[in-house]
């Protein structure tokens, strides 16, 4: 039995590693607000970062996934997340219709494929 | 994304009482949206993974409460998954919270209300991500100022309320849905992800980040100490960051 596998143990660390570090950005948006310049050279680097970092968060999910998504081979995953962005930059740029298209994409391949997780 | 003042709402500040409590309820109305479904879709899709992970339910549900921020939420539950340190996904989440920073200065001026107080500042703040980003820009400038900070709290409310309903049904959903619903429920959290990078990158600096980000993390995968997302983040974004400022023609 793991310790982030108990409740107790996984609030903690959701509390302590999760909501702190995160609220930390809220609350300095309060207090500094309006002496912070959102387009000096220090953010400019801290938004670079932050979006590469999701960029890594996609990418692991879709190359390295973990459960169910295995079963699924790699051209299928990273297949129909393209045709999710496909089809949000083609339907005026609606996040709901790139959604549903990345989501018909996989549910058609994973049944035509057989495959069950 | 249209962000431009909803007509219908303009009428409201006119006639409407302004008691705490009626604007609370009118934000909790105007959190059932299409952005808003969205969103719980996208929770759906948490759940699912909390399942496949193992992660207890509650603790879960009070990641949504807490740190109401999905890429943080799947950094810090994946990681734990992966065997990450406590330390590295600390620093990690940190990074990936940076984009509330702007949000919640530029929307703070519309929650603020004529008279501000600091605790009523930081539950607004505490509300802001994404989509609460986007509806408050939209929906805000059609609430009289006296309302905006509950109006605000109520948005916010009411969208954490229907993400936590969207996480709970996440995790009993999977176990009972065939195999290809099941992985379709899983894919909800980078497809969404992805389509908010392409929707929110407009300099060739954003497009640099998401696409060294998304190679550099495959290539230090399973690194000492958890660190993975740590390089792709830093490394992908700082590489990204200066790339574009030695490129020619990039915007003064």
């Amino acid at each position: 039995m793991n310790f982030f596998t108990t409740e107790l143990g996984a609030m903690l660390v959701v509390i302590f590693v999760g909501f702190l570090p995160n609220e930390v950005w809220r609350v300095l948006g309060v207090l500094f607000g309006r002496r912070i310049d959102e387009d000096s050279v220090w953010m400019q680097w801290v938004q670079a970062v932050a979006t590469a970092l999701l960029a890594a968060v996609v990418a692991r999910l879709l190359l390295v996934p973990s459960g169910a998504l295995v079963a699924l081979p790699l051209w299928l995953r990273v297949g129909a997340v393209a045709s999710g962005i496909g089809g949000f930059l083609a339907v005026r740029r609606s996040v709901l219709a790139g959604v549903l298209t990345a989501e018909a994409v996989l549910v058609v391949g994973a049944w035509w494929l057989g495959a069950s997780p | 994304m249209n962000v431009s003042p909803d007509p219908s709402l303009q009428a409201l500040g006119a006639c409407a009482p302004s008691r705490p409590a009626h604007w609370f309820a009118r934000g909790m109305v105007g959190a059932v949206s299409t952005p808003g479904l969205v969103l719980v879709a996208t929770f759906v899709g948490f759940g699912g993974l909390l399942h496949d992970l193992g992660f207890p339910i509650f603790a879960g549900l009070l990641s949504t409460l807490l740190v109401w921020a999905l890429p943080a939420q799947v950094i810090l539950v994946g990681g734990l998954a992966a065997g990450a340190s406590l330390p590295a996904l600390a620093v990690a989440v940190c990074l990936s919270g940076v984009r509330l920073l702007p949000m919640v200065v530029s929307l703070m001026p519309l929650m603020r209300g004529p008279r501000p107080r600091l605790l009523s500042e930081l539950v607004c703040a505490h509300f802001v991500a994404v989509t609460m980003w986007v509806e408050g820009l939209r929906l805000l400038p059609g609430v009289a100022p006296e309302g905006r900070p509950a109006y605000a709290t109520g948005l916010g409310f009411g969208l954490t309320v229907l993400s936590m309903t969207g996480t709970a049904i996440g995790f009993y959903l999977t176990g009972a849905l065939p195999g290809p619903l099941a992985v379709a429920l899983l894919l909800l959290t980078p497809i969404s992800f992805a389509i908010l990078l392409v929707r929110n990158a407009r300099r060739p600096v954003d497009w640099l980040a998401i696409v060294l980000g998304a190679a550099i993390s495959p290539l230090v995968a399973n690194s000492p100490g958890g660190l993975d997302l740590f390089w792709a983040g830093v490394g992908g974004g700082t590489l990204a960051f200066f790339l574009a400022r030695i490129l020619p023609g990039r915007q003064a």
